[in-house]
């Protein structure tokens, strides 16, 4: 065949989208004046709004959309199970306890302390969950997100409780809400680089996890530890991005899904299109964001619940007459 | 060569109720040989055993002479393939993804020539070629197996078990699996182990048939001994009717009177 395949096109497409999105993402802003003209002139008022403000806000958005987006990938694979993200597995939830817990043991402290705080809590709640979810051999694919999803309401009511007790709901309430506007802990998200670049170089052997613990155990894979090292990844990706940013939910949910019905479940060939897909996703959320009431803008969650709810639900309903399809063929 | 000593396994806690009871039992060499039992005789569980997929709870399985826990499990994967019965659907790769997967345990992900060599072969000798790059999802139940197959053949092992594979296939693809395990065999030299539901597939086609219940090997050996109203009838708890047919034993087992 000569020219573009099908999967080069939509290479080229996600790439050009992102390369796009990125700019404007950069230059668009309450302050006017902030254009590539006024940087090669080397306005200073632009310079530095450009390197203080834009550049950071630009950069939290493509790693925390490109981490939860590996993260709910490694989710999926470990799980083999379509519907799990760090949202459904109690991950952001123990990473909310961990960051209220290194508040009200040192109040005032460094982004690395919460987030080693939130990493430690994430980890331990992902891989009880995980054991959990292995001990009960139950495998309908819908209740173990259900599931994921108490246990989070558990651990979430555990930290609301303590945030009532200590006179910290305020604060709480301020962290459970993403946003791309709050500049204290951006540098934290810097951290989510360290897993993004795992997930490329071991991205052949998450493939292999994700067809099954027999399979990957046949190829000669240990098995346990790289599955040890995917919730690692999962809990490190997600503590950063919720002390940097604060949640962002349906990201690790529905990118994971839409980018590998795109690209395939080859992770050699699909991991980075799989990160910029989740960038696009959330650069646009977050243009929209800034556009609906400029110069103000309204939280990125928002926007990020109300296309992910809506994509999430279509899924849902294609997924679910997808299933029954398959059941009556006798697949 | 591999050999099987004294293994038991049990799933309850406290050991009680085992599903492999102190299983003897040596590999044949270049054979296709059949596991057959009823439902929960533990043939799936040996098999899993047998190629360290499972760890044993007592006893040793040796590879070429060593216990196969100490072996590196990438030097395992080189000496035996294991396959079950078809696995996860749900997942986006294509045929030739999957048989790239087989050469992990050789290149760790880094195809080398040789590696693309071995995958060509194995597409070619399993029909594949024209298929290389549908999905797996977008396959027939037969076209699926056969990539699995190809995976295993690429995956370049002496031994080859596979748990069921008949599962899920009609009849054509039936007869058609067993003949490219036959092939496998005569052609290319593997040792093949093969669990088995429908006991006239290993009359038809296995060298040697071991024939298990209640988590023990009840008998062993060459296909024409094992095929007979006496073992079959302890092993399924069944009464066997066992016919002659071109020089061939075909087992009748339905029960009708009209």
């Amino acid at each position: 065949m000569v020219g573009f395949s099908s999967f080069d096109r939509k290479r080229f497409i996600i790439i050009v989208l992102f390369a796009i999105l990125t700019m404007v993402s950069l230059f668009m802003g309450a302050l006017e004046g902030v254009t590539p003209q006024a940087l090669f002139r080397g306005d200073e008022v632009a310079i530095s709004v450009f390197t203080h403000s834009r550049i950071p806000r630009t950069l939290a958005i493509i790693f925390s959309a490109a981490g939860l987006s590996v993260a709910g990938l490694m989710m999926q694979a470990i799980s083999r199970n379509k519907f799990m993200s760090p949202t459904t597995s109690g991950t952001i939830d123990a990473a909310a306890l961990g960051l209220l817990l290194s508040f009200l043991f040192f109040s005032q402290q460094s982004g690395i302390v919460q987030t080693a705080f939130a990493f430690t809590f994430a980890l331990i709640a992902t891989i009880l969950f995980t054991s959990i979810i292995n001990r009960l051999k139950m495998r309908e694919v819908v209740y173990i997100p259900l599931l994921g999803m108490m246990y989070g309401g558990m651990i979430s009511a555990l930290t609301t409780a303590l945030a009532f007790r200590f006179e910290v709901m305020q604060m709480m309430n301020v962290f459970n809400l993403g946003s791309f506007a709050r500049l204290g802990n951006f540098t934290m998200v810097y951290i989510v680089l360290i897993p993004l670049i795992l997930a490329v170089l071991f991205s052949t052997k998450f493939s292999i996890i994700g067809l099954g613990e027999d399979f990957a155990k046949n190829l000669g894979l240990h098995y346990n530890r790289v599955v040890f090292l995917g919730l690692v990844m999962i809990a490190l990706i997600g503590a950063a991005t919720f002390v940097a940013v604060g949640p962002l939910p349906f990201v690790g949910l529905i990118i994971p899904n839409m980018a590998t019905s795109f690209y395939g479940d080859n992770l050699k060939k699909s991991m980075v299109e799989l990160m910029l897909f989740g960038s696009v996703f959330v650069l646009i959320c977050d243009i929209i964001s800034r556009l609906i009431l400029f110069p103000f803008e309204m939280n990125v969650s928002l926007t990020i619940s109300i296309a992910g709810g809506i994509i999430f639900m279509i899924y849902l309903i294609r997924g679910l007459q997808g299933g029954s399809n398959k059941q009556k063929a006798g697949v | 060569m591999i050999e099987i000593k004294n293994i038991s396994q049990s799933y309850s806690r406290r050991g009680r109720k085992k599903t492999l009871k102190n299983i003897n039992f040596v590999v044949p060499e270049k054979a296709i040989t059949a596991m057959v039992g009823a439902n929960g005789a533990g043939k799936s569980t040996l098999l899993g055993v047998m190629a360290n997929i499972v760890p044993a709870q007592a006893g040793e399985v040796l590879l070429a002479g060593e216990d196969i826990t100490k072996i590196k499990p990438s030097d395992v994967a080189k000496k035996i393939a294991f396959l079950r019965q078809t696995q996860q659907l749900s997942v986006k790769i294509t045929i030739n993804d999957l048989v790239e997967y087989g050469r992990f345990p050789h290149c760790g992900g880094r195809l080398q020539e040789i590696d693309k060599q071995k995958v060509e072969e194995a597409l070619g000798y399993m029909n594949l070629l024209d298929l290389r790059d549908c999905y797996l999802n977008e396959l027939s139940g037969g076209q699926r197996q056969r990539a699995f197959i190809a995976m295993v053949l690429a995956q370049d092992t002496p031994y080859i078990f596979l748990d069921e594979p008949l599962n899920n296939l009609d009849i054509k693809y039936s007869v058609e699996m067993m003949k490219t395990i036959r092939m496998m065999v005569d052609e290319l030299g593997k040792t093949v182990i093969v669990v088995l539901h429908d006991i006239n597939f290993a009359a038809a086609y296995a060298n040697y048939v071991v024939a298990m219940k209640d988590g023990e090997i009840v008998q062993e050996g060459k296909q024409e001994e094992i095929i007979s109203k006496g073992v079959l009838d302890t092993v399924f708890d069944h009464d066997f009717n066992i016919v002659r047919h071109d020089g061939r034993s075909v087992c009748l087992y339905f029960d009708y009177k009209l």
